[in-house]
């Protein structure tokens, strides 16, 4: 059990010696913010980490994301991904496997093994950093504590039927519209946005009773840069409340509505119209009113992880509030696994994880760390 | 000098390229494994096979990440990119300068003054990773909640304390100086006020309770603060029947504070007799349960009344309540027996960072500023934590704490850039630096600039700042950038144009349209910063006078610098410079500033080639 | 409108009814307006404003308005509605109140004596019964029994055996 020789675990050399040359007394599954956060934090502590990562690429969700500032930073957090990519590949004590799906776990002392298989899926669509090596075959691995930053899903805005989208031409997700900015404008001549919130969230009839707490930060800096790259575009903001971001937010909102149009309802439909999606909502004197956009943006929420069930089996926790994961003795979670979280907060929630993390393997007796070929 | 070697490591991206040739074209040595007087090699230091680091141990050695750099092209475009990239590397290592062999151990002790959550967490960390802390606390109990924070989580935290925390009760902080690996703090304690060294400090007061002003008008004896509510059964014994809460209307509430209210409201409903009205601008539910609370409150009967600016407006002697329901667009008046004002947790800043010309502005020290989170400062070494900072209670504290101790262990551990060298003969004493270094590195101590240990990040701002050319972070002095500017500007084909790239934003997104080839112009010279603070007015001047026709700076948005100001001073200096070109009757196109982010690589691709358009037209 | 002088329990009145359980969790987000079809029709009709009335505690003012009759139970704002406010059968329970109360419209108070008196809103005669003769129908008898007991206005007769439909 102890033997430490290099083994053929994966299907190249390298992979051999970078996972039984160092220990890697915690395992962490996901590579996207939180988890990449996490092995960061555990390095500056000391502690050495794995980072599995079943996509082909590390960066998670938010390395999609578009910087979202006009000549001042708009505190998004999209370029802290770039940031934790780089320290990352600045410390040797970290490792990292992609294209890995951990499918078992086994209790062992007060740490787990941990089963991992390769995942086929697409190949990697930013050119591979020296971090991210896929993982080869079939592998074990001991650890003492996991962390669980498996981020979170976005919801399905098909399930809000009647808001058109996959329906009706130019609805689409605030999430895609984020991606059609970071190539660098607005699609086609869009001109008249509208933007529509809480697409899945504090929605007792989805049983989604929560706020998705980032919408309202992410869909307004949107808007204000679609407004800044297409200066003539006239943005509508169909929203119930807008939420706070501290006292640097309050200064930009107040800019915000003296530019947008903010309107205190939700469209009940969005259907084809002449020109565009046609949005109907309810007008300032009560009365149903329909209004032609060029773009419809739904700010959809966010959902527990996909993985969310079957981890809580695997690591038997118990399930958390609204179907976020918890942790539980040797497992941590980080990141928007455990709750809606904004960037910096994920980052911030990977420092407590890993803090909690280090605790156990003192307090637990975790054994010594191991990886072993299945 | 001495003659560099390039020592060539096997790098993805440099296929193609042959070693013996390029190393010629840029006049140096080729490794072939004997004595090594100083070096360029062509990766970034980590990924150096550990015998090759041993070899370069205590000689000049420029790391050079050549694949970052290059990008695509034919194999003679590359080519005369990386003989340019390799001669700026060899100018820079011929200079020779090497860290300082010897600096000064950063104190390891950790000063945690406060109360609360957040300082009993932070106290906690540090001393489980092995720091001595001391903490002053401000009562005398660990044990002790601050506003808002779950006493039981707070008393068991406090139940299991690691050995290694020294406690102080009753101990205030009252002045402190220096910076990461060398503070000195004044305490002042019921014995007297004592002064102290410690490595790093982390305040963390404990949180008090602030109602939100009331609406001007309004009788004086209806209005309280939220807590004065408790127990709810309160109500029923004064005999309320109409109870007013105000959240978030006379100044901005947080989410943590419109759940209090939420809660508070929903146990006051409760009571028989009682009819609560919830007044407010925004409903905020992003905190844990808030939409839970909400809605529970809104079933247990409480009214919702939104407020619109201005209201609710007063009548009736400031007795009643004056607003514009916002569905029925009609007024509403409520004449309350009672109005509770909602409650935000915060600590006042401490007067000795206040008037202090030692310490920055608030606004400099701890701005709102995407890479300055986790308790961090832009002072390294000085934690902001808990209710001073805004952060709600509850797990953000905890996890505000664990990521503020990690960075001191990280800094104080070695994590830090060398100690900026300083020059005590041309030094003037004039003490730009101590007043422009961000993290306040230099220590001005019997006459000497003294930098502190464990804080520089090698921004290089007092570099770029200092009238003396006196002090600098090791490798990064003006001569040594200027000597391999000049080795790289002989080496690259006309037109040659230098992109000053801060290692923030502009390096990384350079990196990667190079790693996923695109072609930049044969003569672009790159010089990798760590931040664009390091670019001053000489530079660029010097740089142009060197042959350069372009200079372009690229740095991170507003508000985003690692180092606070490092991109506004850049950007100034490149105002400066165009203003000098233009005084000189030259083309003051030649030199621009970019403010960019990582993830923006087409932004910095569309400048360089307006660039390169701009000095085409200028021919 | 003074709220001290507005009833805070009419809420928990109509959301002891059945169907009347969720009025209390609407929020105003409005999506029901939006997609009501009697609103975009008749310019006053807007069900969350009605919803508003009736959490002020404004119960004259719900009961005795006509606009609450207009609703033709589409459910289309319970499709829609996050909060699962169940609007339709929200005003299911406010119309039966002010029925209650005596606000039944003066068509619906005419159609109620109608079913009394008949058990049809039509009167049946000898001259329709003739017509369904020449036809070759089975004539048709009034037996208002039944409503008159579903209306109040006698006790719940036990209803014979097989007499279905």
């Amino acid at each position: 059990m102890h033997n430490r020789g290099p083994r053929r675990v994966g299907g190249c050399l390298e992979e051999i010696i970078f996972l039984s040359a160092l220990d890697k007394p915690v395992l962490i599954i996901g590579g996207g913010v939180a988890g990449l956060a996490a092995a960061l934090e555990l390095d500056r502590r000391g502690l050495a980490s794995l980072v599995v990562e079943k996509g082909p690429n590390l960066g998670g969700q938010a390395r999609g994301f578009c910087c979202k500032a006009l000549e001042v930073c708009a505190r998004c957090g999209a370029c802290r991904v770039g940031d934790l990519l780089q320290q990352a590949a600045q410390r040797p004590a970290l490792g990292a496997l992609t294209q890995a799906l951990a499918v078992a776990a086994q209790r062992q002392g007060a740490g787990w093994e941990v089963t991992l298989i390769p995942q086929e899926g697409p190949k990697p669509t930013s050119p591979a950093l020296a971090l991210e090596r896929p993982l080869g075959e079939r592998l074990l691995v001991q650890t003492g504590a996991v962390i669980l930053a498996v981020g979170h899903q976005v919801f399905d805005a098909r399930k809000k039927s009647r808001l058109g989208y996959g329906r009706v031409p130019g609805v689409m997700t605030a999430g895609e519209l984020e991606e059609t900015l970071a190539k660098g404008g607005l699609p086609g001549q869009a001109r008249r946005l509208a933007f529509v919130q809480c697409v899945g969230s504090r929605d007792q009839a989805l049983g989604r009773l929560y706020c998705s707490r980032v919408c309202c930060g992410f869909a307004l800096r949107l808007a204000r840069l679609a407004r800044y790259l297409e200066p003539g575009s006239e943005v509508t903001f169909f929203h119930m409340d807008v939420q706070d971001y501290g006292q640097a937010w309050r200064a930009e909102l107040a800019e915000m509505r003296a530019g947008m149009r903010f309107i205190r309802a939700i469209p009940g439909e969005v259907r084809p119209g002449a020109g565009g999606p046609l949005a109907v909502f309810a007008g300032p004197d009560g009365q149903p009113q329909e209004e032609e956009f060029d773009l419809v943006v739904l700010a959809t929420g966010l959902e527990p992880p996909v993985a969310a069930p079957a981890l809580s089996e695997m690591f038997g926790l118990t399930p958390g509030a609204e179907g976020f994961l918890t942790g539980g003795q040797g497992v941590l979670v980080a990141g928007s696994a455990g709750g809606p979280r904004s960037i910096a907060e994920s980052i911030e929630s990977a420092a407590q994880a890993a803090a909690s993390a280090a605790e156990h393997l003192v307090s637990g007796q975790a054994p010594s760390p191991e990886v072993a070929h299945a | 000098m001495p003659r560099p070697t390039l020592c060539w490591v096997a790098a993805p991206g440099l296929e193609g390229l042959e070693p013996p040739a390029l190393a010629m074209a840029a006049g140096l040595d080729l490794d072939q494994g004997g004595a090594l007087e100083a070096a360029v090699v062509t990766v970034p230091e980590v990924q150096a096979p550990d015998k090759l680091r041993a070899r370069l141990l205590g000689r000049p050695v420029q790391w050079l990440d050549l694949a970052a750099e290059l990008g695509g092209g034919g194999e003679g475009h590359r080519g005369q990119r990386a003989a340019a990239a390799l001669s700026r590397a060899a100018g820079r290592a011929s200079l020779g300068t090497l860290p300082p062999l010897y600096s000064p151990q950063p104190n390891q002790r950790v000063l945690v003054a406060g109360q609360g959550l957040a300082a009993l967490a932070a106290a906690r960390q540090a001393a489980l990773l092995g720091h001595p802390v001391l903490w002053a606390l401000s009562g005398d109990d660990p044990a002790a909640a601050g506003a808002g924070e779950d006493a039981s989580q707070v008393a068991g935290l406090a139940a299991g304390l690691p050995e290694g925390i020294e406690l102080a009760p009753q101990t205030e902080l009252t002045n402190l100086t220096g910076a990461g690996g060398s503070f000195t703090a004044w305490l002042k304690g019921p014995q007297g006020t004592a002064r102290q060294r410690f490595g790093a400090v982390a305040l963390a007061p404990g949180g008090a309770y602030r109602a939100e002003p009331a609406p001007p008008g309004l009788a004086p004896d209806l209005s309280r603060p939220l807590s004065a509510c408790q127990p709810a059964s309160l109500a029923s014994a004064q005999g309320w029947r109409q109870v007013a809460i105000l959240a978030g209307v006379g100044q901005p509430a947080t989410a943590q504070g419109f759940a209090r209210a939420l809660a508070t409201a929903y146990a006051l409903q409760a009571q028989p007799g009682v009819q609560v009205t919830l007044l407010f601008r925004e409903a905020l539910v992003a905190a844990p349960q808030g939409e839970r609370l909400y809605r529970q409150a809104r079933q247990a009967g409480v009214l919702m009344a939104r407020l619109g600016d201005g209201e609710p407006r007063l009548a009736d002697q400031g007795r009643t309540l004056v607003w514009q329901d916002q569905v029925l667009a009609e007024d509403l008046e409520l004449a309350p027996d009672v109005v509770f004002l909602c409650e935000e947790t915060g600590a006042p800043w401490p007067g000795f960072l206040d008037n202090n010309l030692l310490w920055p502005a608030r606004s400099r020290l701890l701005p709102e500023h995407a890479r300055l989170d986790g308790g961090r400062t832009a002072r390294a070494g000085f934690y902001v934590l808990g209710a001073l900072r805004g952060t709600p209670a509850g797990e953000d504290r905890l996890a505000e704490a664990a990521a503020a101790v990690h960075d001191l262990h990280d800094l104080l551990g070695g994590g830090a850039a060398p100690l900026p060298a300083v020059r005590t003969l041309t030094c003037a004493r004039c003490l730009t630096c101590v007043r422009v270094c961000p993290h306040g590195v230099p220590e001005h101590v019997e006459d000497h600039i003294q930098p502190a240990p464990a804080a520089c990040l090698a921004c290089g701002i007092c570099a770029a700042e200092c009238p003396a050319h006196a002090i600098a972070p090791p490798g990064w002095s003006t001569a040594e950038l200027m000597e391999g500017l000049a080795c790289g500007l002989a080496a690259a084909p006309a037109p040659a144009m230098v992109l000053m790239a801060c290692g923030q934003s502009a390096m990384p997104a350079f990196a990667e349209l190079s790693r996923s080839g695109h072609v930049w112009p044969a003569g672009l010279l790159v010089l990798p910063l760590k931040c664009a603070g390091r670019v001053g007015l000489e530079l660029i001047l010097r740089v142009l006078s060197l042959g350069a026709e372009g200079v372009l700076v690229a740095g991170c948005h507003e508000g985003m610098c690692r180092s606070v100001t490092g991109n506004l001073r850049a950007r100034l200096a490149t105002g400066q410079a165009a203003g000098t070109l233009s005084d000189l009757g030259l083309g003051p196109e030649a030199v621009s500033f970019l403010h960019m982010a990582n993830n923006q690589p087409q932004a910095l691709a569309k400048a360089v080639e307006a660039m390169y358009a701009r000095l085409g037209a200028v021919e | 409108m003074r709220l001290n002088d507005c009833d805070p329990s009419f809420k928990h009145e109509i959301a002891r009814q059945p169907g009347g359980e969720g009025i209390k969790t609407c929020f105003a987000c409005a999506a029901c307006t939006a997609r009501c079809p009697v609103g975009s029709l008749k310019p006053e009709y807007d069900p969350r404003r009605l919803l508003r009335l009736a959490i002020l505690g404004r119960r004259e003012e719900v009961l005795s308005s006509p606009l609450i009759w207009l609703c033709c139970s589409c459910q289309n704002c319970s499709e829609v509605c996050p909060q699962d406010v169940r609007c339709t059968d929200v005003l299911t329970a406010i119309k039966n109140l002010a029925a209650a109360a005596g606000y039944a419209p003066p068509s619906g108070q005419a159609m109620a004596r109608q079913l009394a008196a008949h058990g049809r809103l039509l009167e049946v005669g000898e001259f329709e019964n003739d017509k369904r003769a020449e036809l070759g129908l089975p004539p048709v008898s009034e037996q208002p029994g039944d409503y008159q007991a579903l209306l109040g206005l006698k006790p719940e007769a036990p209803r014979p055996a097989g007499e279905g439909a």
